[in-house]
């Protein structure tokens, strides 16, 4: 066991290694001239050189990368060309919102899935299981920034039970995080739907409900807690694509969020931080993925990694 | 010359190989007629259908089917609610929003078909080429490839964005890079478990070559998880597109992508909500579409159901 969490973690080192080279090479490879990026148009010679020196610009590609991945360990992520203060500081800034949105959005998530997929499973091929199931089709085509704008509509606008534009307190984000989370619990009962009914199948259920338990017990108490199993490992591959849901959400809700000054700083060419928002968010999904790997493992004492 | 008995057997093995191919081709005609067959029975796959028909003729025709223009602007109706002249409304510079959708429609499909045809062939090609060979080659290309496949495309191709800068063609390789990962490791599974077959080993020992091996042999064996795969990589493509130029980092006004016209509907959801509401009426259901027959695909070509 532990043997098998520490070699997770440090397979992570090759995968960070080459995410970072990747972001890297965003900045590396972005369209113009770095040097002048910074300097601006107008820069004298002399300034263009001083520039080119002091982000060691004139440096080989590797020595460039090496300087870049040494300072992100340190925990330096460059200096923001637009507003001249460290990235990390307004990383650090916008962080906590899409935190709480991502958390927010798994609470909906789950509070909507696991009772839709549960009993779309027990009433397999009956009404309800149709309902539940047409319910998750529809809401896995609808787009989430469009449905974020849906709810916003309605309401903000019409019902006025939420503020419209982003002043950040948490009335706010629980209209994003709905928006967030019931696609994303379009996928998930599903999921759980189909995890649940191939657990109905095996023999302990068969033994509980022979035993003469009750059905809610052998449904709750029995099949739910191995059917989630499976459901854990894929959330931690959902909170990806929470992240980047959330890009959009942001903009519409107006909400300062990492996604919001990912998106802005690409507009603006504020290359330092689009390369610092990348390195926090690939981070922290590539950590996502793991815990949920552990996790699986903790949970599932039948899976054995050697 | 053949004498005799050769004679005999000659023609005796012409015979038997004309039965065959006759059977072969009898035998795929059965297979093709019993696959649409049972694609039209399932309810799924004749919506899905319709929905993807109707989305390519509207794309095709778009000119035929409006008499506005997509961006000349006429301020003598704009933000005009949904009415006869007008069924989806006008924005604010008084352009037709079903026009704009309808040509939008051209942008979302182009997009879409061109970025899964080449995702597909760069990940049906690096697959190949790792489950193929195996060794170092298949650990490098499946470890760039697990990478790759563990971020979201979203993000991805945002990502790619940043280093690329904004515009549809960009929208597109942006698409390609973040995508292909998928089809790789389908195809590599589907060679890793086909390569081992007999047929294989006796292409092998009549001393074919690795390339006709792999494209005659293997590829096409494993050309259905591929093909529902792309299907259903297709309204993907088509989301990531219109969230890309809702951003503002893929088509550029005033080009008619419904991320676009999203975008502009944004800043007027209390005036006139029309603008955002059909555009994502229409992703959603072009989505919708897509899924239906991908996953009536799935159902019909998977032998165990």
């Amino acid at each position: 066991m532990l043997k098998y969490v520490i070699k997770r973690i440090l397979l992570m080192i090759p995968v960070l290694i080459i995410m970072s080279l990747f972001v890297f090479m965003i900045f590396y490879f972005a369209p113009g001239d770095p040097v002048s990026r910074i300097a601006g148009p107008n820069a004298t010679p002399e300034v263009y050189e001083s520039i080119k020196k002091k982000y060691g610009l004139d440096q080989p590609f590797i020595v460039q990368y090496l300087r870049f991945a040494k300072s992100v360990i340190e925990g330096d992520l460059g200096i923001s060309i637009l507003q001249e203060r460290p990235v990390i500081e307004m990383i650090r800034e916008r962080l906590p919102v899409t935190l709480q949105i991502g958390l927010l959005g798994f609470l909906v998530t789950f509070a909507i899935a696991i009772p839709a997929g549960v009993i779309a499973a027990v009433k397999k091929n009956t009404a309800v299981d149709y309902l539940c199931m047409t319910g998750s089709l529809v809401g896995i085509a609808i787009p989430t920034f469009w449905l974020g704008m849906l709810l916003l509509y309605v309401f903000a606008y019409k019902l006025r039970w939420f503020p419209i534009s982003g002043d950040g307190t948490a009335r706010q984000l629980v209209l994003l995080s709905f928006a967030i989370g019931l696609t994303n619990a379009a996928i998930t009962a599903r999921m759980v739907r189909s995890s649940m009914l191939e657990i109905l199948k095996q023999d302990y259920v068969r033994t509980a409900r022979s035993k003469g338990l009750s059905e809610k017990i052998v449904v709750y108490r029995h099949a739910l807690k191995n059917a989630l199993i499976p459901v854990i490992t894929l959330m931690g591959l959902r909170l990806g694509w929470i992240i980047g849901g959330s890009v959009a959400l942001e903009i519409i809700f107006s909400i300062p969020g990492i996604g919001r000054l990912l998106v802005d700083s690409i507009l603006a060419r504020d290359y330092p931080v689009v390369q610092g928002a990348m390195i926090v968010l690939t981070s922290s999904i590539i950590l996502a993925n793991v815990l949920a790997d552990i996790l699986y493992t903790v949970v599932d004492p039948r899976i054995r990694y050697s | 010359m053949y004498q005799g008995k050769d004679v005999e057997i000659y023609a005796g093995k012409k015979l038997l190989e004309g039965e065959e191919e006759k059977a072969k081709e009898l035998e795929k005609k059965n297979v093709l007629g019993d696959f649409i067959k049972r694609l039209f029975r399932h309810k799924g796959a004749v919506i899905g259908i319709i929905i993807i028909f109707l989305f390519i003729f509207t794309a095709v025709f778009a000119p035929w089917l409006t008499s506005y223009s997509y961006d000349k602007p006429d301020i003598s109706v704009m933000l005009k609610a949904p009415c006869r002249e007008h069924i989806f409304g006008t924005d604010e510079f008084g352009r037709d929003i079903f026009t704009r959708i309808v040509f939008g429609a051209r942008i979302s499909l182009k997009v879409a078909f061109i970025s899964v045809v080449f995702s597909l062939v760069i990940g049906t090609i690096l697959g190949a080429v790792a489950g193929y060979y195996g060794g170092v080659v298949d650990y490098v290309i499946s470890s760039i490839t697990d990478i790759a496949w563990s971020f979201p495309t979203t993000l991805l191709a945002i990502a790619f964005i940043a280093a690329l800068g904004t515009g549809l063609e960009n929208v597109i390789i942006a698409i390609v890079l973040a995508s292909w990962s998928g089809y790789c490791r389908v195809v590599r599974g589907q060679f890793l478990s086909l390569k081992e077959r007999e047929f294989v080993e006796a292409a092998r020992v009549l001393g074919m070559s690795d390339a006709r091996i792999i494209f005659r042999h293997i590829l096409p064996n494993s050309v259905t998880p591929v093909v529902v795969m792309a299907t259903l990589e297709l309204p993907k493509a088509i989301v990531i597109e219109a969230s890309l130029s809702f951003l503002g980092l893929g088509a550029q006004p005033p080009l008619p992508s419904w991320g676009v016209i999203l975008d502009s509907g944004k800043g007027l959801l209390e005036q006139a909500p029309w603008i955002s509401l059909f555009p994502g009426l229409m992703i959603m259901l072009v989505v919708l579409g897509f899924n239906l027959f991908g996953d009536a695909l799935r159902d019909v070509l998977d032998p165990k159901s």
